[in-house]
């Protein structure tokens, strides 16, 4: 099992320097650093106590949004890009003729993700806490548990992405489709809207979309449950998360992540390489 | 003796999107590797040679068939692959990293840790001649010092068998000797070598048996010696002239070399010594010595693969 880890960290340590991805965290950290002097600008002129709440209140925006968008497309980029372009420069063939299994191979190259996914929230993540604890003088511990559940959110995204990688020869599909499970899985809250609403008529196509509607309801994830940025904005910065269950979030999250790497397993297992 | 390496009845097909898309890359392949050979793998491009090493290191998959390595029909398991190395063709090499790092990397991998591994990298360093540019990025490397680094991780669990996918292909002549000395020394240490190239003339100086490989079915396999006979004679005269050159031609002897009046000339098998010593004579050629002339393996594989497809096109 100590191949696992090393092809871990070698996947970490050659996915760090893929351009795209520094572009994406430089750009994350600038638009940080970005809405704090945007708002200072802002504050030199009227400095009442209200004006100053509703800049905190901007960069929280400004910095959560960006954290989420940048982070997910680290996220979609790495996990779509990993395993195929080892099989196109065919590093695959060599580390597979190595007493190391398919199992193996896909599982450490699925952690070598996580890391990278990790490595980079933390260090948006620290950053924004760290601009946050200048700005109010409290430790803002109610945006550590939001990035935790970030990571969750991006663990599932990343599992799903990677499975249907391990389908392509190429990071564009699963590119694509990785952005789709993103926004399918924003939007999944409206499929039980539309469930709700549909059996009003006696047509069958209704019934059949409601029905279907219903099923999708139940099997996709619902990344909206691991979003905490209403709280970030309204509740002050360093208190507890309200009617967010988390260890049942962190579990959810898990299955789906490790039902994502199972998926990918059973079509990488018997892959023509 | 026992083989190392067999297939039985292997097939491959390679599915194409829709029907009658389909190659048929390998028809009933039955081939073996004995211990502590060289076996030379020979075909022109397109032939199987790749998609059958595929197969013995379970990258792909037969559509019928089997394989045995070390006697052990589970390809896949974890001690046998401890035991074969594997070079594959063309292949790239994380190049973010120091020579020394990609072995420490492939080392881990057999489990190799801490002293053992870091032995071990300095022996493959020291075997294929790479000690000095460990410390080396590997974007740095050369063609043939990346085949060397290629060679190394293939060696790093000091494996019984080798299977190596052009190993010589782009590298210069002096690297080319180098390779093959190589090679040649890890046979003489007890290892099973299977390589699949295009150089002839490499492979028939270190062979010890070939296959030869045409649109994926075996023409032939055996040892050098038995496949390259004495077909021909081969006969060094003086007082060769224009005209005896085109005339000599007609009854079936081909001069091979000609310097002035001296010449080597090609005696087919089909003309016997006296008929030949008369024709010689009636040129007023002078004889100065006849010796058999063997084969070469280029025009073995040539022959072959020319009969192959000539039968290939009569069928349709
Ligand atoms: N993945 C694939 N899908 C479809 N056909 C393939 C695939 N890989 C190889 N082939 C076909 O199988 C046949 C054998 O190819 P292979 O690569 O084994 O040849 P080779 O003998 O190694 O040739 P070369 O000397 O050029 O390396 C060729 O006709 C090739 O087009
Ligand atoms: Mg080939």
């Amino acid at each position: 099992m100590g191949g696992v880890w090393s092809i871990a960290v070698y996947t970490f340590r050659e996915g760090i320097r893929k351009k795209t991805l520094i572009g994406f965290l430089i750009l994350s950290i600038m638009v940080i650093f970005g809405s704090q002097f945007m708002t200072a600008f802002l504050t030199t002129s009227s400095d009442t106590t209200g004006q100053s709440e509703l800049d905190v209140k901007l960069i929280k925006d400004i910095c959560v949004t960006a954290i989420s968008i940048f982070g997910m497309l680290i996220t979609i980029f790495v996990s779509a890009s990993v395993v195929p372009n080892e099989v196109e420069n065919k590093v695959v063939y060599t580390v597979l003729s190595k007493p190391v299994r398919r199992f193996q191979y896909l599982l450490g190259k699925f952690l070598g993700v996580q890391i990278i996914i990790i490595v980079n929230l933390a260090l948006m993540g620290g950053l924004f806490f760290f601009a946050l604890y200048l700005k109010e003088q409290v430790a803002p511990t109610l945006l550590l548990w939001s990035i935790l559940l970030t990571y969750f959110q991006f663990l599932i995204v990343s599992a799903f992405t990677f499975a249907i990688s391990c389908t392509s020869t190429s990071s564009v599909l699963p590119t694509i489709g990785g952005l789709f499970i993103y926004i399918t899985g924003n939007l999944t809250e409206y499929l039980k809207d539309v469930y709700d609403r549909s059996g009003q008529t006696e047509s069958t196509i209704d019934w059949i979309i409601g029905q279907s509607a219903y099923r999708l309801w139940q099997v996709l994830p619902n990344l909206q449950y691991f979003n905490l940025k209403d709280q970030i904005l309204y509740l002050s910065v360093n208190d507890h998360p309200r009617d967010a269950m988390i260890p049942q979030l962190i579990l959810y999250g898990f299955v789906y992540g490790v039902a994502g790497y199972l998926m990918s397993y059973w079509i990488f297992r018997r892959k023509e390489l | 003796m026992s083989a190392v390496i067999e297939t039985n009845k292997l097939c491959k097909i390679y599915e194409g999107a829709r029907r009658g898309q389909d190659v048929n890359a390998l028809n009933d392949l039955t081939i073996a590797v004995q211990e502590k050979e060289i076996f030379g793998y020979l075909g022109p491009n397109g032939s199987g040679k790749t998609t059958t090493i595929k197969m013995l290191l379970g990258l792909i998959f037969p559509s019928s068939g089997t394989m045995k390595i070390m006697g052990s029909e589970d390809i896949g398991l974890p001690q046998i692959k401890r035991k074969i190395g594997y070079l594959p063709e063309g292949a790239y090499y994380p190049d973010f990293l120091k020579g020394e790092e990609i072995l420490r990397f492939y080392g881990q991998l057999y489990g190799l840790r801490g002293k053992d591994l870091e032995r071990r990298i300095d022996e493959t360093l020291e075997i294929v001649g790479m000690t000095r540019a460990r410390k080396r990025l590997l974007r740095g490397y050369s063609k043939g010092m990346r085949q060397r680094i290629g060679l190394a991780q293939a060696l790093m669990s000091d494996p019984q068998v080798l299977i190596l996918d052009e190993p010589t292909t782009g590298l210069d002549p002096v690297a080319r000797k180098e390779m093959r000395d190589l090679l040649v020394r890890l046979r003489s240490e007890g290892k099973s070598l299977m390589i699949s190239s295009h150089e002839l003339l490499e492979v028939e100086l270190i062979s010890d048996r070939v296959g030869i490989l045409y649109e994926g079915v075996l023409q032939t396999m055996g040892t050098v010696n038995e496949l390259l006979t004495d077909r021909d004679l081969s006969v060094d005269v003086t007082g060769v002239t224009e005209n005896s050159v085109n005339s000599l031609a007609e009854k079936g002897i081909v001069v091979e070399d000609r310097i002035d009046g001296r010449a080597r000339l090609r005696v087919a098998q089909t003309l016997s010594l006296y008929d030949a010593m008369e024709i010689l004579k009636a040129h007023n050629l002078a004889v100065v010595s006849v010796a058999p002339r063997r084969e070469t393996l280029e025009e073995l594989f040539v022959r072959i693969v020319g009969d192959a497809k000539a039968k290939k096109e009569g069928k349709k």
